[in-house]
């Protein structure tokens, strides 16, 4: 028999619930096999970076939210912070922590979303609830704060949008103080169950040279052994004023890199709680007014920002020629994720492919662009 | 830190800046060695930057040391070709894949190009400058 006939080729998506928007996987089966593997993108692509220059640096801050709008805030800061740094601006040190803590929350509410649909996939139906309903929680407090649930465009050059009232400030931290009870909870359903871990444990093992050699950043790389963390070694913001802990597994399988998000978790809730005691007692500006968003003329120059975001290293490139960006190019994590899995699902078994695809964290907008 | 004297001992044409390292057309020979061990190791390529400057296209490569926390840049302009370096980080092949597709640079030795975002059929690369320009109406800051 030939090669042609032992082997079947089928299209996973792209439009297949559990590939988190629109990723086409062509995969090539032997049996339950998988022999071979490609990642087809761009099903989703909406030319983010050639939109910038056409607009003026102001009109592109909505549209940088919708880059990975799980986490809209990273990439607004990491705009805001090449515009900022181009205009040589400083922005009062409230709406740093404000920042922050919008950055954090944003980060728990991604976490959350992974945590239900990774289970989900795996065939978990009520982890699902539990996360959305908590997610849910952040998401009122965002609704409150910005106006949106999703696409914020908050965070504005040298500052943000509007002050966090105090009532705000109280849902945080009632949210602060019951949510370590609620990961527990997750934690008492999902850790040591039996399905799960064997669905998990040595399943999609990303070893630290090939971390490295894909540019995998975030979790995934600190679940493969490397404590790189740009919070901790590229300080940005007020991070270096706060005391939080970065952790990492040796493991580099998928139940690897659900303990580091689950830790994620609880070192977030950690600086949103430090957040909160500043913001309380700063009566400081939000935003600094010297910025005159709507008239920006910026001489040529270039700056990359560096942000931890949820799924790893987000970077904004801006090379600015007067009225608009001459160039924005985007860096983010999911991009390189996606171009891991042939290493990863060669030969493992198609009833594996989710659980490893699912433990990567992946959002489809963030790749196409 | 980067030991200027040496790279500049084994590249005579290279420009060293405070930021950045100017290499004239092609990169592979430079970053090759930048990666290897007994130099500073950049084990991450975190990223290819292209920029259409009409005359040319500009490549940054953005590596960075996991081991001594530094980020570097290395910059080359290019015509249509150059050479490719999936053989040195693997994370190349998307960046690769993508500066073909939307700035159409061929890389030689990356077996395996195509374009990332759009149908094989689309004409044009859409990055280029000289690609659409009707849409300056939305500056309205004038």
């Amino acid at each position: 028999m030939t090669n042609l006939l032992k082997t079947m080729e089928i299209n996973v998506g792209p439009q297949h619930p559990s590939t988190h928007g629109v990723l086409r996987l062509v995969l090539e089966l032997d049996g339950e096999i998988i022999k071979s593997c490609k990642p087809v993108v761009g099903y989703l692509h909406r030319g983010i970076e050639k939109m910038a220059e056409s607009r003026s640096y102001l009109q592109y801050l909505p549209i940088v939210d919708r880059i990975d709008y799980l986490g809209g805030f990273f990439n607004s800061y990491a705009y805001c912070d090449c515009i900022e740094n181009l205009l040589n601006v400083e922005i009062p040190v409230k709406a740093q922590y404000i920042r922050v803590l919008c950055m954090e929350l944003n980060r728990i509410a991604s976490h959350l979303l992974w945590l239900g649909t990774f289970m989900l996939d795996l065939g978990a139906s009520s982890p699902l609830f539990y996360c959305f309903r908590d997610r849910e929680r952040i998401l009122h407090i965002f609704e409150a704060l910005t106006g949106q649930r999703m696409m914020y465009n908050y965070f504005t050059f040298g500052g943000v949008r509007f002050d966090i009232p105090n009532e705000i400030l109280e849902d945080i931290s009632s949210f602060v103080e019951d949510m370590p009870e609620c990961i527990k909870d997750y934690e008492n359903i999902i850790t040591t169950n039996p399905i799960f871990t064997s669905r998990c444990v040595n399943k999609g093992i990303i070893t630290k040279r090939n971390a490295l050699q894909y540019s995998i950043t975030g979790a995934n790389l600190r679940a493969s052994g490397v404590g790189l963390d740009f919070r901790k070694s590229c300080p940005y913001l007020t991070y270096d004023n706060l005391e939080f802990d970065i952790s990492y597994a040796d493991g580099g399988d998928a139940y690897s890199r659900y303990k580091v998000r689950i830790f994620e978790l609880y070192s977030s809730l950690k600086i949103v709680e430090q957040c909160i005691d500043f913001i309380r007692s700063s009566s400081e500006p939000i935003l600094n007014k010297s910025v005159k968003p709507v008239m920006l003329n910026i001489p040529e120059g270039e700056y990359t920002s560096i942000v931890e975001a949820s799924r790893g290293l987000t970077s904004c490139t801006v090379k600015a020629g007067g009225k608009t960006p001459y160039r924005v190019k985007w860096r983010t994590g999911s991009y390189y994720a996606v171009q891991l899995l042939p290493e990863l699902l060669v030969n493992c078994e198609v009833a594996d492919m989710m659980a490893i695809f699912g433990s990567l964290d992946v959002i489809l907008p963030e790749v196409d662009k | 830190m980067i030991n200027i004297d040496l790279l500049k001992e084994y590249f005579p044409d290279i420009t060293v800046n405070d930021d950045y390292i100017f290499v004239e057309h092609d990169a592979f020979d430079v970053i090759s060695f930048l990666k290897s061990k007994n130099y500073v190791d950049f084990d991450v390529l975190t990223q290819i930057i292209a920029t259409d400057y009409v005359d040319f296209v500009q490549l940054s490569y953005r590596l960075y040391s996991t081991v001594s926390n530094d980020f570097l840049n290395v910059i080359t302009n290019v015509q249509n070709e150059t050479s490719s370096i999936v053989k040195l980080y693997k994370s190349a092949h998307f960046d690769e894949c993508e500066i073909y597709d939307l700035f159409g640079i061929n890389f030689i030795g990356n077996d395996n190009i195509h374009r990332l975002y759009m149908p094989e059929s689309w004409v044009g690369h859409p990055l280029l400058k000289s690609y659409v320009q009707n849409d300056e109406r939305l500056v309205w800051n004038d």
